[in-house]
C-alpha cells in the first residue's frame, strides 16, 4: 500500500498539482460563458483598432472663415496662408453677426478680420491689426489654433520684416536669431496611435485583471459550488491562487495578442526595451490588481453585481492614474493619493519599456510600490474571503 | 393603455430599486462619481511642466533666455543640469517632461547679430500635451527672440524702442476667445460630460431593470398578467427615466457649482433637450434589454456601446467633422453627438430653440422610433 507522502517536496508537489488543476478549471470556465468571453476577447482585439482612431487633440482641416475689408493682394496672400493640413478655408463671411452665427453653431473653428487699410499700413511701416476670433469651447484645440495662426502670421511677416529693416537702413541678413530646435523623444512623430493604443491596452489590462478573477469567484458564489471548493481538501489560498493564475495567464495572452497582433503590424508601435521584462511586470501588475478583483468578488452577490462593482473600482483607477492625461493637470492632493494606484506605477513600467527601452535599473521604484500595494490588496482580499466561507 | 396599471407596475418597479442595495448605490452614486472622476481625469490644463535648463554659456544673455521660461506660469522649474547626458537621464526617469540646451557661444553670436543654437528636448510620451508644450515653447522662444531683435536693432540704428517694434511686428495678430475665454479645460469638459454619463447610466440603468426579471423568472407573471405590452415597457421606462432626470440635476449643479462652468443659455431649452435625450437613451437600454438573456451580457454591451459611442463619436474630444467617413455615419446613429451641440451651445455659447431645435427633433424622432421598435421586438408569448 502506498503511504501519504509527508516529506516536504512532495507535499509541495502536491500543493502545486492542485493549483495547476484547479486553474485548468477555471480557464475552461470562462471558455464556456459565452459573454465574459467574448468580451474578454474583444477589448484585446477589436478595442484597440478603435482606440487607435479616436481621441485627437491634432488640428485637422479646422474650418477658418474670412471677413476681408480689404480685399488688396497682400490680404489675398495672407489669407491663403491658412492651409491644410491644420486649417481649411471654409469661405468669406460678410458681416460680424454672420461670423458670429457660424461659429454658434460650429461651421467655422477661426474668423480672421482683415481691416481695410491692411495693405495700406504695411505699405506705410505701420503695424497692421488683424483680429482671430477663435472658437475654444474645445480649450485644448483652440489654444492650437491660436498658437498655429500666430506662426503663420509671422512666417508671413518675414518678408515685411525684412524690407522694413533694409528702409531703416539696417542689414537684413544680419539679425540675431534664436533658432530652437525642438527635439521629441520617444515619439518624434506625436503619433497618437502609439500613446492611444498603449493606453487603452493599459486600461483594458485593468479591467481584465480586476473583472476577470472577480467573475471567476463569482461564478462559485453563484451556483454555490464555493462549498464544494471548501470542503474539498483545498485551502482558501489555493483557491485564490488558482483564480488568479489561470485569469493572470488569459491577460498575458490578451496582451501578446494585442501588443504582436494589432500594435506593432498595424501601429508599429515600437517595442524598445525587454520582452520578458515586460511580460513579468505585467504579470506582478496582474497579482497587484487580482487583490482588487477578488474583494470585489465578496462585496457582491451575483455576476451582474460584480461587475458594478468593478465599474465603480476601475473608472477612477483608469481615469486618475495617468493614463490618458499628465498628472501634473491634477490638483496636488489627488496627485499624492494616486500612489497608491497600482496602474499609476505600471503606466511608468509600460510606457518605459515599450517607448523607452528602461530596465529594471530605471524602473525599480514603481515595481517596488506595485509590489507593495499587490501584497496589501492580495492579504485583503485573503481575509475578507476567510471571514465570509471559510 | 391603463394608466393605474402603468402606475402599479412603475412604483413596484421603484421599490424593488430602492431595495437592491447595490443596483440603487449605482443609480446615484455612480453618475456622481463619474462626474468627479472623469471632470479630474479628463480636464487638461497643461500647467506645472516640469523642466529644467542647460546653460553652457554662462552669460547674462543666456540666463535672460532662461528667465523667459522661468517665469512662464506654464512650467515648473527643476534647476539648472550640468550637461545634457544629465538631461537625458533626468527624461527618461520621467523626472522631467522638458529640457532647455543652451549652446556655447549663445551670447556671442547673438551680440555678433548671427543665429544661436538652443535644443529643446520634450518627452513625447504623451502625444496630445506635447503638441502643447510645443505651442508654448514657440511662443516664449518667440517673445525672446522679438526682446533680442528689437535692443539690437536699436542699439544699431538708433532708433526708440516703439518704432523697432513696428518694424519687427508688420503684422500684428489680435487673438480673441470667444466661449471659453480663459481657454480653461474644465469648462469644455464638465459640460460634455454630462453627455457622456447620460450616455452611460442610464441605459445600464434599464437593461440591468428588465434582464433582471428575465433572470429571476418574474417576467412570467408578466408574461400571464393583463398588462399590456406597453403598458409594460412605459411602467418599466417611468423610474428609470425619473432617476435619470434627478441625476441630470445633479450634474447639472456639479458642473456649474463644484467646477465653476458657466451656463450662458436657456435653462427652459436645456430642461426640454435633456428630458429628450434621456428618453432616447434609456429607450436604447430598453433595447438591448429585450436581445439579451442574462445581466452580465446586458452590462457588458451597454456599458461598451456607452463607452465607445459617447468617447469617440460624439465630438467630445475629436470634433465630428475630423471624422472619416463610416465613423462619421456611426456618430450621427447615435443621439450622442447632437446632445454634445445642446450642452456646448446651453453652457458656453447661449444659444437654444432658434438654432439648436432641429436637434430636438431629432430626439423626438429617434426616442419614438427605438421605443416602436421595442414595442414590436416585445412579445409576452416567446416564439416557439
Amino acid at each position: 500500500m502506498k503511504r501519504p507522502a509527508t516529506d516536504f517536496p512532495s507535499l509541495a508537489r502536491i500543493w502545486l498539482q492542485q493549483i495547476a488543476v484547479l486553474s485548468l478549471k477555471e480557464i475552461r470556465q470562462l471558455l464556456r460563458d459565452r459573454a465574459l468571453f467574448i468580451y474578454t476577447v474583444y477589448i484585446f482585439t477589436a478595442n484597440i483598432i478603435i482606440a487607435a482612431g479616436g481621441a485627437s487633440n491634432e488640428l485637422r482641416d479646422s474650418p477658418v472663415r474670412v471677413h476681408d475689408a480689404d480685399r488688396s493682394v497682400a490680404s489675398r496672400d495672407l489669407i491663403y496662408s491658412f492651409q491644410p493640413p491644420r486649417f481649411r478655408l471654409a469661405g468669406e463671411v460678410d458681416s460680424a453677426a454672420e461670423a458670429l452665427r457660424l461659429l454658434d453653431r460650429g461651421e467655422a473653428r477661426m474668423i480672421l478680420d482683415i481691416p481695410p487699410d491692411f495693405a495700406e499700413s504695411l505699405r506705410r511701416q505701420r503695424p497692421a491689426h488683424v483680429q482671430a476670433l477663435i472658437d475654444t469651447s474645445q480649450a485644448n484645440t483652440g489654444y492650437l489654433a491660436s498658437s498655429y495662426a500666430a506662426r503663420i502670421v509671422a512666417r508671413f511677416s518675414e518678408a515685411q520684416v525684412q524690407r522694413n529693416i533694409i528702409r531703416a537702413g539696417g542689414d537684413p541678413r544680419n539679425l540675431p536669431t534664436i533658432r530652437n530646435e525642438v527635439r521629441v523623444w520617444y515619439n518624434p512623430d506625436l503619433n497618437d496611435k502609439w500613446f492611444n493604443t498603449i493606453s487603452e491596452l493599459l486600461t483594458m489590462v485593468t479591467v481584465a485583471c480586476i473583472l476577470l478573477p472577480a467573475a471567476a469567484m463569482i461564478r462559485e458564489k453563484e451556483r454555490g459550488t464555493l462549498e464544494q471548493l471548501l470542503v474539498s481538501p483545498l485551502t482558501p489560498l489555493q483557491i485564490m491562487l488558482s483564480k488568479l493564475l489561470s485569469m493572470m495567464l488569459v491577460m498575458l495572452c490578451g496582451t501578446t495578442v494585442a501588443i504582436f497582433g494589432i500594435m506593432q503590424p498595424l501601429y508599429h508601435v515600437p517595442f524598445v526595451g525587454s520582452v520578458p521584462l515586460f511580460f513579468l511586470l505585467a504579470a506582478l501588475y496582474a497579482f497587484t490588481n487580482a487583490g482588487l478583483g477578488l474583494v470585489a468578488a465578496t462585496f457582491a452577490r451575483n455576476s451582474a453585481q460584480v461587475g458594478l462593482v468593478v465599474l465603480l473600482m476601475v473608472m477612477p483607477i483608469v481615469m486618475l492614474s495617468g493614463t490618458w492625461t499628465p498628472m501634473e493637470s491634477m490638483p496636488a492632493w489627488l496627485r499624492s493619493l494616486m500612489y497608491l494606484s497600482p496602474l499609476r506605477h505600471f503606466i511608468e513600467v509600460a510606457y518605459g519599456i515599450l517607448l523607452r527601452g528602461a530596465g529594471i535599473g530605471l524602473l525599480w521604484e514603481s515595481v517596488a510600490a506595485m509590489a507593495a500595494i499587490g501584497i496589501a490588496l492580495f492579504a485583503l482580499g485573503l481575509a475578507r474571503f476567510r471571514r465570509q466561507f471559510a | 393603455m391603463n394608466l393605474a396599471r402603468v402606475l402599479a407596475l412603475a412604483q413596484r418597479e421603484w421599490r424593488e430599486i430602492l431595495r437592491d442595495r447595490i443596483y440603487f448605490l449605482l443609480a446615484f452614486l455612480l453618475p456622481v462619481m463619474l462626474m468627479l472622476v472623469f471632470g479630474y481625469g479628463m480636464s487638461q490644463d497643461i500647467e506645472n511642466i516640469a523642466f529644467a535648463v542647460v546653460d553652457e554659456d554662462h552669460t547674462p544673455l543666456s540666463r535672460d533666455y532662461a528667465h523667459h521660461f522661468i517665469e512662464s506660469r506654464y512650467f515648473s522649474f527643476k534647476g539648472y543640469l550640468p550637461d545634457a547626458d544629465a538631461a537625458d537621464r533626468l527624461l527618461a526617469q520621467r523626472k522631467l517632461r522638458l529640457v532647455i540646451v543652451i549652446g556655447p557661444r549663445f551670447a556671442e553670436q547673438l551680440r555678433a547679430g548671427r543665429a544661436a543654437q538652443v535644443q529643446t528636448l520634450i518627452d513625447g510620451t504623451f502625444a496630445t500635451s506635447t503638441r502643447t508644450i510645443q505651442a508654448y515653447v514657440e511662443a516664449i522662444n518667440l517673445a525672446a527672440n522679438t526682446s533680442v531683435r528689437s535692443g539690437y536693432l536699436a542699439r544699431r540704428l538708433g532708433l526708440p524702442p516703439e518704432r523697432v517694434a513696428d518694424l519687427l511686428h508688420p503684422v500684428v495678430l489680435e487673438v480673441r476667445y470667444l466661449y471659453n475665454q480663459e481657454v480653461r479645460s474644465i469648462w469644455s469638459v464638465a459640460p460634455g460630460l454630462i453627455m457622456l454619463i447620460l450616455m452611460l447610466v442610464p441605459p445600464l440603468l434599464m437593461a440591468l431593470s428588465v434582464v433582471r426579471e428575465k433572470e429571476t423568472g418574474a417576467i412570467y407573471n408578466v408574461y400571464s398578467s393583463t398588462i399590456t405590452r406597453a403598458e409594460f415597457l412605459v411602467g418599466k421606462l417611468l423610474p428609470s427615466v425619473t432617476i435619470s432626470c434627478i441625476n441630470a440635476v445633479i450634474l447639472w449643479l456639479l458642473a456649474t457649482l463644484y467646477f465653476g462652468t458657466p451656463f450662458k443659455g436657456s435653462l427652459a431649452f436645456f430642461g426640454v433637450a435633456t428630458l429628450l435625450y434621456i428618453l432616447c437613451t434609456t429607450a436604447l437600454g430598453l433595447l438591448i434589454s429585450l436581445l439579451v438573456r442574462t445581466q452580465q451580457a446586458a452590462m457588458i454591451i451597454s456599458l461598451v456601446m456607452s463607452i465607445i459611442v459617447s468617447i469617440q463619436f460624439s465630438g467630445l474630444i475629436t470634433p465630428v467633422s475630423a471624422l472619416s467617413g463610416g465613423n462619421y455615419a456611426i456618430a450621427h446613429a447615435f443621439p450622442a453627438m447632437y446632445y454634445n451641440e445642446v450642452v456646448k451651445g446651453a453652457f458656453l455659447k447661449a444659444i437654444g430653440f432658434e438654432a439648436l431645435w432641429p436637434q430636438l427633433l431629432v430626439f423626438a424622432l429617434y426616442a419614438l422610433a427605438v421605443f416602436m421598435l421595442c414595442y414590436l421586438l416585445f412579445r409576452k408569448r416567446t416564439r416557439t
